[in-house]
């Protein structure tokens, strides 16, 4: 119909009229009468329509419902039609077939049994009446009844632009404070100016509460502690004292780091992980500061005083989840975040070269440097990765799983309480972590001897976990289909302060290394994107040459927009995903733009990159606190070695075997033990 | 016979009217008309003339569109100062040629010509073009509610002297075609005035309304905007002064004596807009009311006094999980009980204090009650504390309305199923069912010195009730569409009414005619609020926009465009009258500095600028709250703010 396409109005088409007649039984309807009729009713429904709106707009409604429908018709003293109630909006579903398009509605049958089965519906709470203060004096508190003062879009627009920030006049839009009351308010108060686009001023209540959450979030008191976490979770408008609460974490980090504090340590990421589930918050600003705080509590040397037998591995953990989630939601094209986060764990991960090529003969120099690195960066290494998803595990855990288990080898074979426990959580962490990646990757028969060559010494383990996944039922279908388990633990409003020392959830856990397939796929995608771009990784000698560093090898990856660049990157980043044994550009000396010395022959292009700061920075910090610890600490001596029966003890305790689907360890739960 | 007789019919027919038998019988036999056709002659007076009028050009559609583009053209190339004047023309003529295509069967021309030219009319005249557009065929002329409005009425146009010496220039060239002349002489009322014209931001300030601006004539009765001299309180222990001068100067110390004789008092002090005090009757104070009279005034001694700089407080009152069903909120004078009435008929009453709600004593226990003791009302209440809460059933239809009397002894509520009752506060029960409305009442208000209420509704007409009377004993008509909204003034001689005509009208209760037309809303209006003085009173549009309008010359005087497109539903003046207050369906509340917007309505005559800037002067602060449209707003008698809003769940 013609009519249909007009600016002003539409109304039914011919063919929709037929199939409304035919739907009542008149099988031929003439076109003439069809469209008299198409054009009478289209009248008539508008007239309703119309009339309806003044009764949606009286009811103070923005959205029609069908009772206004029943009360306009009854104003043209027509029969109400009785009996449609629809809460929601009746979706229009459409089907086309036979030349012919047709939109109609869902018709369901309902089984009238069912329904007079079923346990009658909840009583509708009653009405109730609730105040609060929308304003106070012109200012609107921020209660939690208040909307929050910025909204997170708007918190973002202004970590993106901050200009938009200073070209804003004083606002009278968004409820803040009042353009005049202000001033006489603040001057009240101490203002704090903090080297930044625009000065940051706290109100004395402000500095009274971050006083007060500080303090309770790493005080003694878990009652407290749970309060203060649920606030800085729950609460909006605290967005004014966001950098107030992330220097407090990062500089709370580097010194309990040096000073093996575990318990504080957990304390303050407990606090990075409220800030993350703030709905109000929007952190990207503040990322420089918590990344590396994370990262440090991720991959650190020591985090606490006896590492036989405190449980530094759950904090681990958490901090990898956190990371994880910190790329999962600020991660975006320009910023890089994940690349940079994977880097950062590859990088710890590096082995002095590439030992499961059997031919490589210039591992030999450096290795007796790497091995160096504590197993217990390796672990939060590993662990950091694994969260990033199933593909970062087969691009940067997988091919160096042969030098990993050397590693493990020596240190179970060795002496030394807590390099065993170290070695032994690692394996277990890598077997759950490798077994499904595994399992996708290879195809059955899964052959002790094949594994034996290409894993090394995990391979046997892993081909038990391999071949135990592969008879488990559940994994049976791939893993994209399983049911939802994030990375991320779910929100703890108000984790239990009952320390129980084993942990039942735990305990309790079935082989599912399907959850953690399913993580992976969600991030299978990140990764692919990364892959995409164009990938370059350079190798250099490390321009500092303390012997407690992380390894030498720096790997540089890099993604470059630049469309003129795709054909020698691209090959590159083809290298990177597809080798298992990733031809890396390796240079004994610090210069980073040339290729390797003997052997990579041709020489590669190379992009060079410079390291951005917030990375920079999180390397100097890291290895400002390796350093600190190289002083602080002594390795684990023999001393440990009576205490290994006690960490053996500890270990089941762990169970990380079983990659439980429940959400990981609670830290407080652990807390006592620090 | 079909669509040729029509002309012959209508010829016929006025041949009838003017009484013209011989030729009437000529005509009859030479057309071969039978005696059906002639007996159901009833063409509507309107339809004839534009039948006849234009019974030349109907053989050729074309010639409207090339009309209307002549016309614009002319609007177009004429001097800027008169072409924001001409270019009101536009719309009307559009309307009409639009009709009479559609009279005349040429329905795939008038579809065309409004696609041609519908999208260039001005903006708030769409609403109304995407409702006309409905109408296809003449059948649908005749019963469609808006074509009937374009086609019984004339369309008023306001042109300046030389103006209309243009037009009929340019009417006089287009002798060839007279379609235009022919729709201006039927349809459009061109109201020629003195002086210079008028600027766009002036011509545009005014439009708006179904059929145009008011004439000037409409507005020249004068309005007694004053307030009413307040009665004495004698039993007061602390003398009270006219409530007018307390607001002006509210930290004068209250020195002056009650006097026995009021004339010498009123004399001096009488202000020269305000009406006589019986003007209209109004009822005498009960010894009840006149301590609760008191106890306001007290009351208003507190008040603060509000600014810019110094903003109100705002208590926000949410009702839970009322979803949508919640439509209409009151609060009380004293601020002590809020109404609620809903979409399911009922009606809920809270207590906002501490003091629950009480009960009376069944009859046979009033009985025992020594009526002369001086505590009477108190004994006549059950002892017993009630609930916070009480449920009022009654009505059979959604409650558009609730209203509080000013005494706080009884709540009118007015609903779908076409009534208005009043709810004794103290039985609880409903007392008196006024029925006299038609369809749907959609708003009911309380004269501020109680006794009589006016409700307003989808029949178009707006009534004057007394509490004792179950007849309106005012009709007030002319509205072109529903009545939407209804204010009494504060000195109780005047009702505001606002409609879906887009014109706010002013009634004298005394007299029952129309004392003012305001024109210049560009969406209905939903809300009214007078302020405190008495002069001014503010609309909220359903598109956002409010409009304030001087009642002395029934111009506005300040127009604030809308934020975004949701309807303001609540407003309400401080106390003292310096801020605005406005609760809008996208939940939030604003606040105005009504001074500011007063103080330019004063030197309005240096022209009107840019709008967004001035937006921006008047607004105070802009409160959020989560999720909850605003359904009412109320100033206490110490000027805190007390909105009511129903939370809709997260977003």
């Amino acid at each position: 119909m013609s009519d249909s396409e007009l600016g002003y109005g539409s109304s039914f088409t011919v063919d929709s009229v037929k199939v409304i007649a035919e739907s009542v039984g008149i099988g031929n309807l003439v076109d003439d009468a069809a469209k008299e009729l198409a054009d009478d009713v289209s009248y008539r429904l508008k007239i309703i329509v119309q009339d309806a709106m003044k009764f949606m707009q009286h009811s103070k409604r923005q959205k029609l419902s069908i009772t206004d429908i029943d009360h306009a018709l009854k104003v043209q003293n027509i029969e109400p039609q009785y009996g449609f109630i629809q809460p929601d909006t009746l979706p229009f579903r459409f089907a086309s077939g036979g030349g012919r398009e047709l939109h109609f509605i869902e018709e369901k049958d309902i089984d009238l049994s069912e329904i007079l089965s079923a346990p009658p519906p909840k009583i509708p709470l009653d009405i109730s009446l609730r105040a609060h203060w929308l304003s106070v004096d012109g200012v609107q508190p921020t209660v939690p009844e208040n909307p929050p003062p910025l909204s997170k879009e708007a918190q973002k627009l202004e970590s993106v632009d901050p200009i938009t920030k200073l070209s804003k006049p004083a606002n009278k839009d968004s409820a803040g404070k009042p353009v005049c009351g202000k001033a006489a308010r603040l001057k009240a108060s101490e203002s704090v100016h903090v080297k930044q686009l625009a000065t940051h001023e706290l109100s004395v209540e402000q500095q009274l509460y971050y006083k007060e959450i500080t303090e309770a979030c790493v005080g003694s008191d878990e009652g407290r502690r749970a309060e203060a976490l649920q606030s800085l979770a729950c609460d909006p408008g605290l967005h004014e004292m966001l950098p107030r609460m992330c220097t407090f974490i990062s500089e709370g980090v580097k010194v309990n780091v040096v000073q093996n504090n575990l318990a504080l340590l957990i304390y303050l990421m407990r606090m990075v992980k409220a800030m993350l589930d703030n709905q109000s918050l929007y952190l990207e600003k503040y990322l420089h500061e918590l990344i590396p705080s994370v990262s440090t509590c991720i991959v650190a040397r020591q985090l606490c005083m006896r590492p036989e037998v405190d449980n530094h591995w759950a904090l681990r953990d958490f901090a990898a989840r956190l990371m994880a989630q910190i790329c999962k939601t600020f991660n975006t094209s320009t910023n890089n975040l994940q690349t940079r986060v994977t880097r950062l764990f590859s990088k710890a991960l590096q082995c002095p070269s590439q030992t499961n090529n059997e031919s490589g003969p210039s591992m030999v120099p450096s290795m007796k440097e790497s091995e160096k690195t504590p197993l217990a960066s390796l672990y939060g290494a590993v662990q950091g990765l694994a969260e990033l998803g199933a593909e970062v595990v087969k691009v940067f855990i997988l091919p160096r799983v042969r030098w990993l288990g050397e590693r493990v080898e020596g240190a179970l074979s060795g002496i030394g309480g807590a390099d065993r426990l170290a070695a032994g959580n690692l394996k277990h962490q890598l077997l759950k972590v490798l077994a499904p990646v595994v399992r996708a990757h290879r195809q059955p028969p899964d052959l002790p001897e094949d594994y034996k060559r290409e894993y090394g010494y995990l391979g046997p383990s892993l081909q038990q976990m391999v071949s135990k996944l592969r008879s488990s039922p559940s994994s049976g279908s791939g893993g994209g289909a399983v049911a939802v388990v994030t990375c991320t633990p779910p929100l703890l409003p108000s984790p239990s302060p009952a320390p129980s020392p084993a942990l039942p959830t735990l305990v309790s856990s079935s082989p599912s290394p399907v959850s953690i397939q399913h993580t992976s796929h969600t991030h299978s995608k990140t990764i692919e994107s990364v892959a995409n771009r164009n990938v370059v990784i350079t190798s250099s000698a490390p321009q500092s040459p303390a012997p407690s560093t992380p390894p030498p090898q720096k790997f540089v990856i890099v993604s470059s927009q630049q469309k003129n660049q795709t054909q020698p990157a691209s090959s590159a980043g083809h290298i990177v995903m597809h080798s298992s044994q990733p031809t890396i550009v390796r240079s004994q000396n610090s210069v980073v733009v040339t290729s390797g010395p003997a052997g990579v022959a041709p020489p590669q292009k190379v992009v060079v990159v410079g390291v951005p700061p917030p990375t920079h920075q999180l390397h100097q910090t890291h290895q400002q606190h390796q350093q600190h610890q190289q002083h602080q600490q002594h390795q684990p001596t023999a001393g440990g070695v009576s205490q290994a029966p006690v960490s053996v003890v500890a270990k089941p305790v762990f169970a990380r075997g079983g990659a439980t689907p429940q959400p990981p360890p609670e830290l407080d739960d652990l807390s006592h033990l620090a | 016979m079909g669509d040729k007789s029509t002309p012959l019919l209508a010829v016929l027919q006025l041949l009838r009217k003017y009484n013209l038998k011989g030729t009437e019988d000529i005509l009859r036999k030479e057309a071969n008309l039978g005696d059906v056709e002639y007996e159901n002659l009833d063409l509507p007076e309107v339809e004839l003339a534009s039948i006849l009028t234009a019974h030349h050009t109907e053989s050729d559609p074309y010639s409207y569109e090339f009309a209307y583009d002549s016309l614009k053209k002319f609007v177009e190339s004429s001097l800027d100062i008169y072409k924001y004047e001409l270019s009101t023309l536009l719309y009307p003529v559009f309307v009409h040629m639009y009709l009479i295509l559609i009279l005349y069967d040429h329905t795939e021309h008038a579809s065309k010509f409004l696609d041609k030219f519908g999208p260039e009319q001005e903006e708030y005249y769409q609403e109304d073009l995407n409702r006309l557009c409905a109408v296809k065929n003449k059948d649908q002329v005749k019963g469609n509610e808006l074509a009937e409005i374009y086609s019984s009425n004339k369309f008023q146009v306001q042109l300046s002297r030389d103006a209309s010496t243009q037009l009929k220039r340019y009417l006089h060239e287009q002798k060839s075609s007279p379609i235009i002349i022919n729709i201006i002489k039927n349809h459009i009322v061109i109201d020629v005035c003195d002086g210079p014209g008028r600027t766009q931001a002036q011509v545009k300030s005014t439009l708006g309304g179904l059929l145009g601006e008011a004439s000037r004539n409409e507005n020249r009765t004068k309005v007694y905007y004053g307030l009413l001299k307040e009665p004495d309180l004698q039993i007061l222990p602390a003398p009270i002064e006219d409530e007018e001068e307390a607001e002006e100067t509210p930290d004068k110390p209250k020195k002056k004596k009650a006097k026995k004789d009021n004339i010498f008092m009123k004399k001096p002090k009488s202000d020269p807009n305000a009406p006589p005090n019986d003007r209209i009757p109004l009822p005498d104070l009960k010894e009840n009311d006149k301590i609760e009279k008191s106890k306001a005034l007290r009351e208003a001694a507190k008040r603060v006094q509000l600014g810019p700089e110094c903003l109100p407080s705002i208590c926000f009152y949410t009702l839970m999980n009322s979803g949508q069903t919640a439509i209409c909120a009151d609060i009380c004078d004293d601020s002590t009980l809020l109404a609620v009435g809903f979409n399911n008929s009922s009606i809920k009453v809270w207590t906002l204090t501490t003091i629950r709600l009480r009960g009376m004593k069944s009859a046979d226990k009033l009985q025992d009650i020594d009526r002369e003791a001086g505590d009477v009302l108190v004994r006549m209440m059950e002892e017993k504390d009630r609930d916070t809460c009480r449920t009022l059933f009654g009505h059979s239809g959604p409650v558009y309305k609730v209203a509080f009397d000013p005494f706080k002894t009884m709540l009118l509520s007015c609903s779908e199923d076409s009534t208005i009752r009043l709810w004794s506060l103290q039985c609880w029960t409903c007392i008196v069912v006024y029925r006299g409305h038609v369809w749907p009442v959609w708003d009911a208000r309380w004269s501020p010195h109680g006794h009589y209420f006016a409700s307003g509704g989808h029949d178009r007409i707006a009534r004057l009730w007394a509490t004792d009377h179950h007849h309106p004993l005012r009709i007030f008509a002319g509205h072109l569409s529903d009545v939407d909204c209804i204010q009494f003034h504060p000195n109780s001689n005047y009702i505001a009414t606002g409609s879906s005509d887009r014109t706010v009208r002013l009634w004298d209760c005394l007299t029952g005619s129309q004392v003012r037309i305001m024109t210049g809303h560009k969406s209905t209006p939903f809300t009214l609020a007078f302020s405190a003085c008495g002069r001014w009173l503010a609309s909220g549009g359903g598109t956002g926009e409010i409009q304030v309008w001087d009642l002395s010359s029934g111009l506005p005087t300040a127009a604030i465009p809308p934020a975004n497109d949701s309807p303001i539903h609540a407003l309400a003046f401080s106390r003292d009258g310096t801020i605005l207050a406005s609760g809008s369906l996208d939940s939030t509340v604003k606040l105005w500095d009504f001074a500011v917007i007063s103080d330019e309505s004063l030197n309005e005559e240096n022209g009107n600028g840019a709008t967004a800037q001035k937006e921006d002067k008047f607004l105070l602060r802009s409160y959020a709250t989560k999720n909850s449209p605003i359904k009412s707003l109320h100033f206490t008698r110490r000027n805190l703010l007390l909105a009511v809003g129903s939370y809709e769940g997260s977003l």
